[in-house]
């Protein structure tokens, strides 16, 4: 592990940001619009920023013998890392929901959205535009956390909302596929999300970057 | 040999300007930085640390450009700044494990020396520490890693006097070792006790670059402190 990461871990993030992991576990909650597990994870990494500005975390990171653009990589690296650990979870959880429950009335019988590999490439679209409105937002002035947020929590649920609907439209009903089913379709819109993800997340980190090393700290 | 030069150093803030700022450090030699409240020191601090963006103008250590090149002169800078508190609520030993994970040559035995010489218990939080403690602890971070030039703002604010002659005796050893210290302060007693060179700022512009005994030559009237000269400049320029 590097430094910056490491320094991130240990100092910076609040442990309730861990914690925050596990509402990955709301894709097995039956009727609820389980996208919203996202919002509660990035809601975990809000908290350890809010926590890391009270601590003055980036002018101590920006005295590290660090490139002034390294703070902004362990900050997107942390990220990266919650972000990821909850996609791992939502991720089995999914299989267990196409395979050994694919049959079961619960989810069945469900108006909501499914959890198949199109939920999926939903959590990594989320993730990513958390990336780019929050992350890119706060690295403006790597002080201000509150509008970049509450931006951010408007587009996230108007995705959700959007996300929640698709299925319902004649023509779309194959996005809500049970078990294996609709393979091309469903594994396409899961690379669509992994690709968005990586473009939204790299042109977030490039533009922190430039937009960091002109803030006076 | 100049360890530390800024050359033509600018600023602008909507109601401040350092303007032009140049001066050098010499290798193992103690400056102090003197300007009243508002002058430009904590400016000039930043600007030499990057935790600015300047309008123009250049800075380098050890004739190294510090723009492209600042995570390597960090290794060999320490910095302190007076009473700002790091993670107040993690323990002073997990703070420091993590940061010297950051220095090649971070040196235990210097950390441990300094920890008993300020009185620092490692399982306390900085929440829990007085204004002068927390001074103490951002020091002893500055001087645990071999550092070769400390640039230090104002690290004697908030010291009894007891701690602030203990640390102006650090700075000196510390000078017989070839450290190059560099410290902003508003205390003309701790410019007489150790400072072998004068920086002084006055409203942005460097006013003066030379030895103590040169400033005090060239700017002191018969029987006149350090102080004293101080405080005639300040009204000089504010007339």
């Amino acid at each position: 592990m590097n430094m910056l990461l490491k320094k991130e871990m240990r100092l910076s993030a609040l442990l309730l940001t861990y914690l925050f992991i596990g509402f990955a576990f709301m894709t097995m909650i039956p009727g609820y619009p389980i996208l919203c597990g996202v919002f509660f994870i990035t809601l975990g990494i809000f908290q350890s920023f809010q926590s890391a500005r009270e601590a003055n975390d980036i002018v101590f990171s920006a005295l590290l013998p660090v490139a002034k653009k390294d703070v902004v990589k362990g900050k997107y690296q942390f990220c990266v890392f919650i972000e990821l650990c909850g996609v791992l979870v939502m991720a089995v959880l999914t299989l267990v929901r196409m395979t050994v429950l694919s049959e079961a009335s619960i989810y069945r019988q469900n108006a909501l959205m499914n959890a198949n590999l199109f939920f999926l490439g939903m959590v990594l679209l989320l993730f990513g535009v958390f990336n780019v409105i929050f992350l890119g937002g706060y690295f403006k002035t790597a002080y201000g956390l509150g509008k970049p947020f509450v931006i951010y929590i408007i587009v996230c649920f108007f995705i959700i909302g959007i996300a929640e609907a698709l299925h319902h439209f004649p023509g779309l009903e194959a996005l809500n596929a049970f078990g294996f089913d609709h393979p091309v379709l469903q594994l396409s819109t899961l690379l669509t999300g992994v690709l968005l993800y990586v473009l939204l997340t790299m042109l977030s980190y490039n533009r922190s970057c430039r937009n960091f090393e002109k803030i006076d700290l | 040999m100049n360890v530390v030069e800024l050359s033509n150093v600018c600023k602008t803030y909507p109601s401040f300007r350092l303007n032009n700022a140049t001066f050098s450090l010499e290798r193992g030699m103690i400056t102090g930085f003197i300007g009243r409240n508002g002058a430009g020191k904590t400016t000039t601090i930043k600007a030499m640390l990057n935790l600015i963006h300047t309008d123009s103008g250049k800075i380098s250590y050890f004739g190294t450009d510090l723009s492209g090149n600042e995570a390597e002169i960090k290794q060999h800078i320490g910095y302190s700044t007076g009473t700002v508190s790091w993670y107040p609520r993690k323990k002073i030993r997990e703070i420091v494990d993590v940061t010297k994970g950051f220095y090649r040559d971070w040196d235990e035995d210097a950390y441990r020396k300094y920890m008993e010489l300020f009185g620092i218990d490692e399982n306390k939080k900085p929440i829990e520490l007085s204004e002068g403690m927390k001074v103490k602890f951002n020091l002893l971070l500055a001087l645990s890693h071999s550092a070769e030039v400390l640039i230090l703002d104002e690290p004697t604010s908030g010291l009894d006097p007891f701690s602030r002659d203990e640390l102006l005796d650090v700075f000196k050893t510390l000078k017989d070792h070839g450290v190059t210290i560099f410290f902003s302060t508003h205390i003309t007693s701790d410019l007489e006790r150790c400072a072998d060179n004068i920086v002084y700022i006055s409203k942005g512009e460097i006013k003066a670059d030379c030895s103590r005994s040169d400033f005090i030559k060239n700017n002191g009237r018969e029987g006149e402190t350090l102080e004293e000269i101080f405080l005639r400049l300040e009204k000089e320029v504010r007339a």
